[in-house]
């Protein structure tokens, strides 16, 4: 996902030109939706099997479709969070509720991915609503504070008086069944095939985190991308100008629940158990280092930050010695990447290029400025 | 009737009386001034009228609907707009966007489901949009964010945010504060032309007094919550009360 794929020693005029297009293609949906696929159809064989990267992440198959569903997650926090600005502790309401839903719809009523994992969503947006009530009449760290105390509400309420029903710390086991009846999600492939996908639970999840990608750009680019990003700033001012502010951050609030949601049932899906732990107060403080490590209010940004998240808890943790301090390094890479990038690794990324840019971009301004500034770019911004 | 008339509106902040029954009354069309020294409650007023503040007692009706109890968005809605005296725009937003919320708002009413509907597809408000940026003249700057405008730029951001909810009527705190020369004569002539070619009437907090003696149809005088005097420029420049209160004769 690099910025800058243009070849730099072309003669000005033409490098200048190919940047705009550039800058004018990165945030189409057609691009974006390329990208996404493109990312997906590769990741798990150039992190867990391609023979040039690292023989470090060698074999961790399982671990890039774990890194796909917690960037879901980290979408979904990040749609209210960076987009919205209401910063919430408590996620793991919406992942741990979707989990049991998956997990008690599947064994007590129907068993099938599609179904079962939609149940889940549904489940994540009812909670959400019930939540919202309460949580939307508190602003800043009160918001944050009794969304913790929902969420940790929720973990003993699961742990101990309905025991009986999630069978606490045993979890639930859930049976994968066929796809529709259909598509077996284990049958592993061979070949090319194989090689790139090894499962279907693969490309179920990819799929799933393609069309999230695609469900949030597009609300980016609709009108509540802007009112998002306008009760972000100035919620008074929101108000002022004759918005609802209300709803649009009820309607935010159950967005981000639901793709939250969606995480927490792909992870039953694919653990094949629902356990209690998923609703516990650190899920949430987990989502929450993601976002702000890969960069808020960005699309690229919290797949990154889930990405580094589990490359630390996965593989580093996995090293002789060093493993041991896995979370410490963590710790010092998060508050050193903030500390020196406040918008996390993906906005340290956009600053180099454009600093490697900047001549450039210096030399189109003055261009765009002589010429009458003519240029009615469309910006919505990949990029807050 | 009156587009938008007050009675006996008083607000109470703990013991101290910011406004004391207040009566005023706004034809519709009209250009009327609000001055006063400072904390005579100006700002209290517009707050109250615009439902940023629930006033203790009285009524505000805005043509024929009780304005009392209603949250700002929704007195947004019916048609009474604002610009505040701070500049309050969407500063990480870019000069066209700050404009395109309140145009969404204005076209959309306060709430529609559309977050699968891409903004450039909504024609009226990109209109509504370019229109207003071109009133404005910030349409060379659209691109710009906000927050890195020039002070007196944001301040007409302000009111062309303001502008773009299509208020019927519009409040206008103190929209030349801190402009320069040039800048408030630029301000001003908007204001003009924002009463004769748009036909909002306009309500105008001021300080700048040859500014409110030369374009208001009214002006209302208020003094520790009262309004102490009410006339055309002509008779509030003689009132004794206004004189005493307010300007101190330093108007000769």
């Amino acid at each position: 996902m690099s910025t800058d794929n243009v070849q730099p020693d072309v003669e000005d005029e033409s490098s200048l030109l190919s940047l705009d297009t550039w800058d004018r293609i990165k945030h189409t949906e057609r691009f974006i939706f390329l990208i996404s696929v493109g990312f997906v159809l590769t990741f798990s064989y150039l992190f867990s099997r391609a023979p040039v990267v690292s023989d470090v992440t060698q074999g961790y198959h399982g671990l890039t479709i774990t890194i796909l569903i917690w960037s879901i997650f980290a979408l979904g926090f990040n749609l209210l969070l960076g987009q919205t600005g209401l910063l919430s502790f408590g996620h793991a309401m919406f992942f741990g509720t979707a989990s049991y839903a998956t997990a008690l719809f599947s064994i007590h009523v129907f068993n099938e991915p599609l179904t079962i994992v939609l149940v889940g969503v549904l489940s994540a947006i009812a909670i959400g609503a019930v939540a919202a009530l309460i949580l939307l009449r508190l602003h800043t760290v009160y918001f944050a504070i009794v969304a913790l105390a929902i969420g940790q509400f929720l973990y003993f309420l699961a742990s101990s008086p309905l025991e009986g029903i999630t069978k606490g710390i045993n979890g639930l086991t859930v049976s994968r069944t066929p796809l529709l009846g259909l598509i077996d999600l284990d049958h592993r492939y061979s070949g090319i095939l194989g090689e790139l996908f090894v499962n279907n639970s693969y490309l179920f999840v990819g799929a799933f985190f393609v069309a999230v990608v695609m469900f949030i750009t597009r609300i980016r680019k609709s009108p509540y991308g802007l009112i998002f990003k306008a009760i972000r700033e100035n919620e008074t001012r929101a108000s002022f100008v004759g918005l609802d502010v209300w709803r649009y951050k009820f309607v935010a609030f159950l967005l981000s629940g639901g793709i939250a949601g969606l995480a927490g049932s792909l992870l039953t899906l694919n653990k094949q158990l629902a356990i209690v732990d998923r609703l516990y107060w650190s899920i949430s403080g987990d989502v929450v280092v993601m976002a702000v490590l890969g960069g808020l209010g960005t699309l690229a940004g919290p797949v990154i930050g889930a990405f580094v998240w589990f490359y630390f808890q996965g593989i580093v943790n996995g090293l002789p010695t060093l493993g041991d301090y896995w979370l410490l390094m963590l710790a010092v890479s998060f508050t050193a990447v903030v500390w020196a990038y406040p918008d996390g690794i993906w906005g340290m990324i956009t600053s180099l290029t454009q600093e490697l840019r900047e001549p450039k971009t210096l030399a189109a301004k003055v261009k765009t400025r002589v010429a009458g500034g003519s240029s009615a770019e469309e910006s919505d911004g990949g990029e807050r | 009737m009156a587009l938008l008339e007050t009675n006996e509106l008083t607000k109470e902040f703990g013991g101290l009386t910011a406004l004391q029954d207040v009566d005023i009354a706004v034809e519709e069309g009209e250009l009327v001034s609000l001055i006063g020294p400072n904390g005579a409650g100006k700002s209290t007023l517009i707050n109250t009228i615009t439902g940023r503040l629930t006033p203790t007692q009285g009524t505000v009706t805005y043509a024929g609907t009780d304005l009392v109890g209603m949250e700002p968005f929704e007195i947004a809605q019916i048609g009474v707009g604002r610009t505040f005296q701070t500049a309050s725009i969407l500063p990480e937003l870019t000069v066209r966007e700050n404009v395109q919320v309140a145009a969404f708002a204005a076209e959309h009413g306060s709430f529609r489901i559309n977050f699968l509907s891409r903004r450039d597809s909504f024609d009226e408000v990109q209109r509504l949009t370019d229109d207003i940026l071109d009133t404005i003249e910030l349409d060379d700057k659209a691109e710009t964010e906000a927050a890195s405008l020039p002070y007196g730029d944001k301040r007409r951001l302000e009111v062309a945010i303001g502008l773009a909810t299509d208020p019927d009527l519009l409040f206008m705190d103190e929209p030349t504060a801190g402009m320069s020369p040039a800048e408030t004569e630029m301000t001003v002539d908007l204001i003009k032309k924002l009463q004769s070619e748009w036909g909002i009437t306009i309500f105008l907090v001021e300080h700048d007094m040859d500014i409110v003696f030369n374009i208001s149809d009214r002006i209302f005088t208020l003094h520790q919550g009262e309004l102490i005097a009410k006339g055309t420029p002509d008779e509030i420049r003689d009132h004794p009360a206004v004189r005493e209160a307010y300007l101190g004769g330093e108007e000769q």
